[in-house]
């Protein structure tokens, strides 16, 4: 009912505002990537440099171990929570809403609230597990080598588990009766109706949600940045951060392109593989 | 037989639930409630062993710390200036571009809509560099007016997306009435369309502010000075020096807290509403 024209200029002014922001600095990273600091091209030294570091292959199994061990935790615990917040009970309301506060709160402030009760002296977990004797003395969860990176996991993974339920719950509430009826004249028992009409029913929505996750995940830099800064010796070291610390604190802003240039390609290799992989198995649950 | 054509459901058995419930709910609120027992407590009783549940002589000497001798009130405005800042670009850009997305039709329109959600795609670590450098050519590094412009990146195309789906979901005869009666574009969507959206407005409003008032990355590399600072980037500087102040870093972290629990709670029905059925349509 319009000429061309009119739809565009109503959409421009959010475009360019976002090019000047996303498509300008991208094609920026790549030409950095390839120059020293004169400007002078370089070839892939800069990228030679990057991966010679040892820091470098540290932090991306690093990366790859702290966003999959959230992700799974994320969705079971988000699912979970849901399935549970899908119940008729007193007070659902209160606690749907509780449940959403970790998510809300900023991440700065869960991650020094969390340090604070990881305490190694004065904690309250180290108090809460050696009182009953759980463990016979205390552990610096945050400095031991062996225990930060699944505490920092864990940390993650109740900051984002109530997005998770919250996107679930929907998909739960928009399930129409009759499957539930038609499953109950079959016989079926709760954990039967979990398995064979939930879980295909909100499957869409936990692999858009995982997908959001992935790029979260990837994203997350400060919990680890607050806490750790990616230490005990590199133990949390995640590429993001590398690339952070490699542009501000070494400032190598060539060789931290670099970086950045292998890290969007992976992430976007990652999200391709995960688009494709969901293409290739259409309705398979249904 | 009556038993199944009932409505009710069968449903997780009744301790099942009462256990899970209490977990969930203690989960998600004990940080909270040790945040706020710790930020009344004096220096003596937060480094004792045991920990105490309840200090002996609650003290508001930890916020008075915070409020009067810190840096903490002036990252406050600086945070309340930046996100309403950028709240604000983020709804006007997002109100025009949804409303052409979502009533016409034009060249490259699927296109550009993707290039609008590749923002919510792209890693944010990976263009830190560059936009840096962006933002010193443009003589915007600590500046407001950098963090307000830079923080569109992570609003703008969730809120494009949020606002494409309410808006095609309030019915064309409507404005076409409008037109018959001679109304103009802008006309019609001021004044039929924005007031049916409220709900999706409200949605849009209170997830960018949240955002931008707990973005911590950005507001890290692009605001290093204090008269730009923004309160997550002063809390992380209470506690990462050598010997961290634990009163007044919790006490610091409610005072951040509270305005956007209180946001939030206000807001929830119609955030979470405008939230789940954006991706519900997608």
């Amino acid at each position: 009912m319009d000429r061309n024209s009119t739809g565009l200029v109503f959409v421009l002014p959010a475009l360019i505002v976002l090019a000047m922001l996303i498509a300008y600095p991208v094609a920026y990273t790549g030409l950095l990537s390839v120059t020293d600091r004169q400007g002078e091209f370089v070839g892939l030294n800069n990228f030679r440099a990057v991966l010679a570091a040892r820091a470098t292959p540290q932090a991306f199994w690093n990366t790859i171990w702290f966003v999959g061990g959230s992700i799974v935790f994320q969705v079971l615990l988000g699912t979970a929570t849901a399935i549970l917040l899908n119940q008729s009970f007193v007070g659902r309301g209160i606690v749907r809403s509780i449940t959403l506060i970790p998510w809300v709160v900023p991440g700065i402030v869960a991650a020094t609230t969390w340090a604070w009760m990881f305490h190694t002296e004065f904690g309250i977990i180290n108090y809460m597990l050696t009182g009953p004797g759980i463990m016979p003395e205390p552990i610096g969860w945050l400095t031991n080598r062996d225990t930060v990176m699944p505490v920092l996991i864990a940390i993650n993974v109740w900051k984002l588990f109530p997005f998770v339920a919250i996107m679930v719950l929907a998909g739960l509430q928009s399930i129409p009766n009759d499957l539930y009826e038609a499953a109950r004249v079959d016989g079926a028992n709760f954990w039967q109706e979990v398995y064979h009409i939930m879980i295909p029913q909100v499957r869409s929505v936990i692999v858009a949600v995982t997908l959001l996750l992935v790029i979260w995940g990837l994203n997350s830099i400060t919990i680890i940045y607050a806490i750790t800064r990616g230490g005990p010796a590199n133990r949390t070291l995640i590429t993001p951060i590398q690339i952070f610390r490699l542009a501000f604190e070494s400032t190598q802003f060539n060789q931290a392109a670099a970086l950045s240039v292998m890290f969007f390609a992976v992430a976007l290799i990652i999200v391709i593989i995960y688009i494709k992989a969901l293409a290739a198995t259409p309705g398979e649950a249904k | 037989m009556s038993e199944a054509s009932t409505l009710k459901r069968i449903g997780l058995p009744i301790p099942i639930t009462i256990l899970g419930v209490v977990l969930v709910v203690f989960a998600c609120l004990f940080p909270f409630l040790w945040m706020g027992v710790s930020s009344i407590k004096t220096l003596p009783e937060l480094y004792t062993v045991p920990p105490i549940w309840w200090p002996a002589t609650p003290t508001l000497g930890n916020y008075y710390k915070v409020l009067f001798e810190s840096n903490i009130p002036r990252y406050f405005v600086n945070s309340v200036i930046i996100s309403v800042g950028s709240t604000f670009l983020a709804l006007i850009l997002a109100i025009f571009a949804s409303y052409g997305f979502a009533r016409f039709n034009f060249r490259g329109k699927p296109l550009l809509q993707s290039f609008v959600l590749i923002g919510q795609l792209l890693p944010t670590a990976a263009i830190i560099v560059p936009l840096f450098i962006t933002l010193r050519v443009l003589g915007l590094v600590n500046t407001y007016w950098g963090l307000i412009l830079v923080y569109m990146i992570i609003t703008l195309p969730l809120s494009v997306w949020m606002l494409t789906s309410y808006f095609k979901a309030i019915p064309v005869e409507l404005e076409e009435a409008a037109i018959i009666d001679g109304a103009s574009r802008l006309g019609i969507l001021f004044r039929i369309t924005l007031p049916l959206s409220t709900p999706g407005i409200v949605a849009v409003v209170v997830y960018a502010f949240v955002t931008t008032w707990n973005e911590f990355v950005f507001a890290l590399c692009f605001a290093t000075d204090s008269s730009v600072k923004t309160l997550p980037i002063g809390l992380a500087e209470f506690s990462t020096e050598f010997n961290t102040d634990w009163g007044a870093v919790m006490a610091a972290s409610v005072v951040m807290t509270l305005p956007i629990a209180l946001l939030f709670f206000s807001m929830q029905r119609l955030f979470v509403g405008g939230l789940t059925a954006g991706a519900t349509k997608g």
